[in-house]
């Protein structure tokens, strides 16, 4: 399976050991160990859709979940299809009291942790 | 084109040298660690831990992810600042913490996509050889793809599953773990093969890569790969260089299948860990520890 390939020759007179200061690595790692501690109990500043703040964990899974919620995604109703409807006008009176009603979201983007999106891209 | 991909100054190497027992166990278990390690990143029940960043190249919108993809999760958290200002503590800590602890050793034990380019390099004999810059691919791939476009999209407000150019997009983990999954299921339910033209083309040309360059996708475009390989400078786990096991017989670099001149340095940024440069004996697994010697002292204990 193996098949060498023909190479130039080594030096080793000039070749470092590669040892290494322990310190800098733990420090490293210790720092990571720290943040991935705090992250896993993380609050972010996104709410959920059930009023809640999100946490970290919930807002990865959203990413992979389809579980983020953008404010100007939430459009207000609209206008019905006349042709379907039974009484359009009164449709259309319906249609303009929804919209008259409709306000914008206080948020800019909410987390959805119920969502199930297998893959959202 | 023949010029890019010539080997350099071929001269023969001394294959007669018996490989090393260390090495040769290393050798043979790994694919059996990297199997073993499927049944962690493949849940069987899948999406136990998608509120966890992995620390492998791992699709998330796989039916049997068990954790997120770091990538994919680097790229929202991108999307996502200009509109929430949310940093990515988890992430940052796992990676940091898997770096620091092993470099990129993840990428050569433990990474499923980097065992299926290992299972598919298996196939043909003969390989390709790259250049060493193409290593440098994999940081632009890192800047461009994962962190920079998705933020400007982002602040264009543009969420980034409606961005049309993205790594999720492009990614050929993602069309071989997510997109083939859900078009082989779509066909099956007479609706269509749902994955787009593109997003086939890059897996048929991945996968096609993979038959005649040893881990193509690792070797230029991993942008995980690229960061964790950033360790291996100061990782705790590294491979040390013995002078007085070596007879300069070249086994060490002829080992490497990622092109690491194991010769001259092999804690560098192109090495995957894999460690089958071990089996030359010169070259060995090491664990720093406090009560080492300074790091350039000659002799130091080995794990």
């Amino acid at each position: 399976m193996f098949q060498p390939i023909p190479q130039p020759p080594v030096n080793r007179a000039l070749r470092a050991p590669e040892g290494r200061d322990f310190w800098s690595g733990f420090a490293v790692a210790l720092a990571g160990a720290a943040l991935a501690f705090c992250g896993a109990w993380h609050l972010t500043s996104l709410g959920t859709v059930d009023g809640n703040t999100a946490s970290e964990t919930q807002l990865v899974r959203a990413f992979s979940s389809g579980g983020l919620q953008y404010a100007d995604q939430a459009a207000p109703p609209p206008p019905p299809k006349l042709d379907a409807a039974a009484n359009p006008g009164e449709a259309l009176d319906r249609w303009a009291k929804q919209r008259a009603n409709f306000q914008p979201p206080s948020w800019k983007v909410r987390v959805d942790a119920g969502a199930t999106t297998p893959c959202p891209t | 084109m023949a010029g890019l991909f010539r080997m350099e100054d071929p001269v023969p190497n001394g294959s007669e040298r018996p490989p090393a027992a260390l090495g040769r166990k290393l050798t043979q278990w790994r694919p059996w660690v990297q199997a073993g390690f499927l049944g962690v990143w493949l849940a069987p029940a899948g999406r136990w831990l998608h509120g966890i960043p992995g620390c492998v190249f791992h699709c998330y919108s796989c039916p049997l992810s068990a954790f997120a993809c770091p990538v994919g999760v680097m790229a929202n958290y991108a999307a996502l600042l200009p509109v929430a200002g949310e940093a990515p503590y988890l992430l940052i800590g796992v990676l940091l913490l898997i770096g620091a602890a092993g470099g990129s050793i993840v990428c050569g034990w433990a990474c499923p996509f980097g065992f299926l380019q290992d299972l598919l390099g298996k196939i043909t004999a003969r390989k390709i050889g790259l250049p060493s810059w193409t290593g440098w691919v994999r940081y632009a791939v890192l800047a461009g793809l994962v962190i920079i476009l998705p933020m400007i999209l982002g602040y264009k407000g543009i969420p980034f599953d409606k961005q049309a150019v993205s790594i999720c997009r492009l990614c050929p983990a993602g069309a071989l773990e997510a997109g083939l999954p859900y078009s082989v299921q779509s066909l099956l339910a007479g609706q269509g093969w749902i994955m787009s033209g593109l997003k086939s083309g890059i897996l048929l040309s991945f996968l096609a890569a993979a038959l005649f360059i040893h881990r193509p996708w690792c070797r230029m475009f991993c942008p995980l790969g690229g960061l964790l390989a950033l360790f291996n400078r100061f990782s705790l786990f590294h491979l040390r260089f013995n002078a007085p096991q070596c007879v300069e017989c070249n086994l060490c670099r002829s080992r490497c299948s990622m092109g690491v001149k194991v010769d001259q340095a092999v804690n560098v940024s192109g090495c995957i860990r894999c460690l089958e440069c071990t089996t030359c004996g010169a070259i060995e697994p090491s664990l720093a520890l406090p009560r080492n010697a300074p790091p350039n002292g000659a002799q130091k204990p080995s794990i």
